[in-house]
């Protein structure tokens, strides 16, 4: 077998925006699902029969359906319900940001029940309301001792994120594949794939551990 | 100031308050004492609503603790020492002091401000301001503590035993600090375990025991001639 090194070097550049897409989309997912997760994550434990119930249907449905299916279901499902094609983009987004949410949640939950009772005691009995008192005593708290499980998340999603070139969406996986399609050169190019989501990883798991320890205080 | 009517608080199965009629009257100190698990901290974490009674009535500042909306307001005029001082360890000792100030009572932060760092005078702690509650000693985070909720300008202090969680060469920073409130004539509700904090400043003592008011009185009635065998029995034990 001939390594084609050349190859590797023609195909970098339209690789290396497939990779930037792929930050891109695992970005906006995230952003998503870090919202999602958030209130969410509080949702899970509230007090409200209803509220904590719906939380937990999402939770579980997510959590036990594949991500590949969720894409499918929104991609190719939804739009016989909406009557309308949706966009690959909106698609992939979608779908990673609702999954990334429930996964989000999860750690939202976890971090805000390590923090101490007295916390919110603390707060309310000074006449906050329960509201004010997540806002400004819980969260931050929790916020800083989630950095690293969301970090994890972070770097799960955007090698999920190869799922979404199923429907045809150009990120890093797609632009192989495209790539293969035309010159056959299969192992030069998922090796140089599998490289670029190495060095992409790597650099978010430095980035995060640099964070965690930034914020350590506290 | 406050009225406590039939109380009754139940965890589950476990009957922690048993019935508990009691007043509190302005500028007064109560002293609540007796055994671990007789429902004192309960009875004090009834008043400001941070446990939901099972039954009976509470009535704070003319406002019976009814409604949601009651509560908030009945906590803004309540304030709490806990045992544990549960300060805000993300936030400086000023910034402690200042979000209740500026969030509830809508204090422009330069007022804000200036209510803190008074309190910290008051407290002997002026040069901690900047410091975080880590960087303190249990005495000192306790007076933050108790400049925390003074900011508030409460009707009010409760004090869930605030000395309990102190090395000992701390205590007394902590209990002068409630001395001089009390002499300021702030109402206060102290459970704690110090006999000489109770008899010096408090104006009435209540024994519990078991989740029931066993006998109360003043501190000289208290520590020279309790009429109850219980009360004479966790005397002997402590004193």
């Amino acid at each position: 077998m001939n390594f084609d090194f050349d190859l590797i070097v023609r195909s970098l550049p339209l690789l290396l925006m497939g990779a930037g897409i792929t930050i891109q989309i695992t970005a906006i997912s995230v952003g998503i699902g870090l919202l999602i997760g958030m209130f969410v994550g509080i949702a899970r434990l509230s007090k409200n029969w209803a509220v904590k119930m719906a939380a937990t249907l999402y939770v579980d449905f997510i959590r036990g359906t594949p991500l590949l299916v969720q894409i499918f279901i929104i991609y190719f499902a939804l739009p016989l319900i909406l009557g309308q094609r949706i966009d690959p983009f909106v698609a992939a987004i979608t779908a990673c940001g609702i999954n990334s949410g429930a996964y989000v949640a999860e750690i939202f939950r976890g971090g805000i029940q390590s923090i101490d009772k007295g916390q919110m005691e603390a707060g309310r009995s000074l006449g906050m309301t329960w509201g004010q008192t997540m806002y400004h005593i819980i969260l931050p708290q929790a916020f800083k001792r989630i950095i690293p499980p969301l970090g994890n998340e972070f770097i799960a999603m955007l090698k999920d994120s190869s799922l979404v070139s199923v429907i045809g969406f150009e990120e890093l996986t797609r632009r192989g594949q495209l790539i293969i399609a035309r010159t056959y050169g299969s192992f030069e190019i998922w090796l140089t794939v599998a490289v670029i989501y190495l060095i992409m990883t790597l650099t978010i798991s430095r980035l995060v551990d640099y964070l965690e320890r930034r914020y350590k205080i506290g | 100031m406050i009225t406590i009517k039939g109380l009754h608080k139940k965890f589950g199965k476990l009957h922690v308050l048993k019935g508990i009629d009691a007043n509190i009257k302005e500028k007064e100190v109560v002293v609540i004492i007796g055994p671990s698990g007789s429902g004192k901290s309960t009875l004090l974490r009834c008043i400001n609503y941070l446990e939901e009674p099972t039954e009976g009535e509470i009535i704070v500042d003319g406002i019976p603790l009814t409604s949601e909306a009651n509560i908030n307001k009945v906590r803004e005029e309540v304030g709490m020492v806990f045992q544990r001082f549960n300060l805000f360890p993300h936030m400086s000792v000023l910034d402690n002091i200042m979000l209740a100030p500026m969030k509830v009572r809508k204090m422009s932060k330069a007022d804000a401000e200036k209510v803190a760092l008074d309190l910290l005078d008051k407290v002997g702690l002026n040069d901690k301001a900047s410091a975080y509650p880590e960087q303190l000693s249990g005495g000192q985070q306790q007076r933050v503590a108790i400049a925390r909720a003074l900011a508030m300008k409460p009707k009010v202090m409760l004090f869930d035993e605030p000395t309990s969680a102190l090395d000992p060469e701390m205590i007394n920073e902590v209990l002068d600090v409630m001395k001089t409130l009390a002499k300021e004539g702030m109402t206060m509700a102290v459970v704690t375990h110090e006999m000489g904090f109770a008899r010096e400043v408090g104006d009435r003592v209540i024994f519990m025991d078991e989740g029931r008011i066993i006998e109360e009185g003043t501190p000289d009635h208290f520590f020279n001639a309790a009429k109850e065998d219980r009360t004479k029995t966790f005397l002997s034990k402590i004193l």
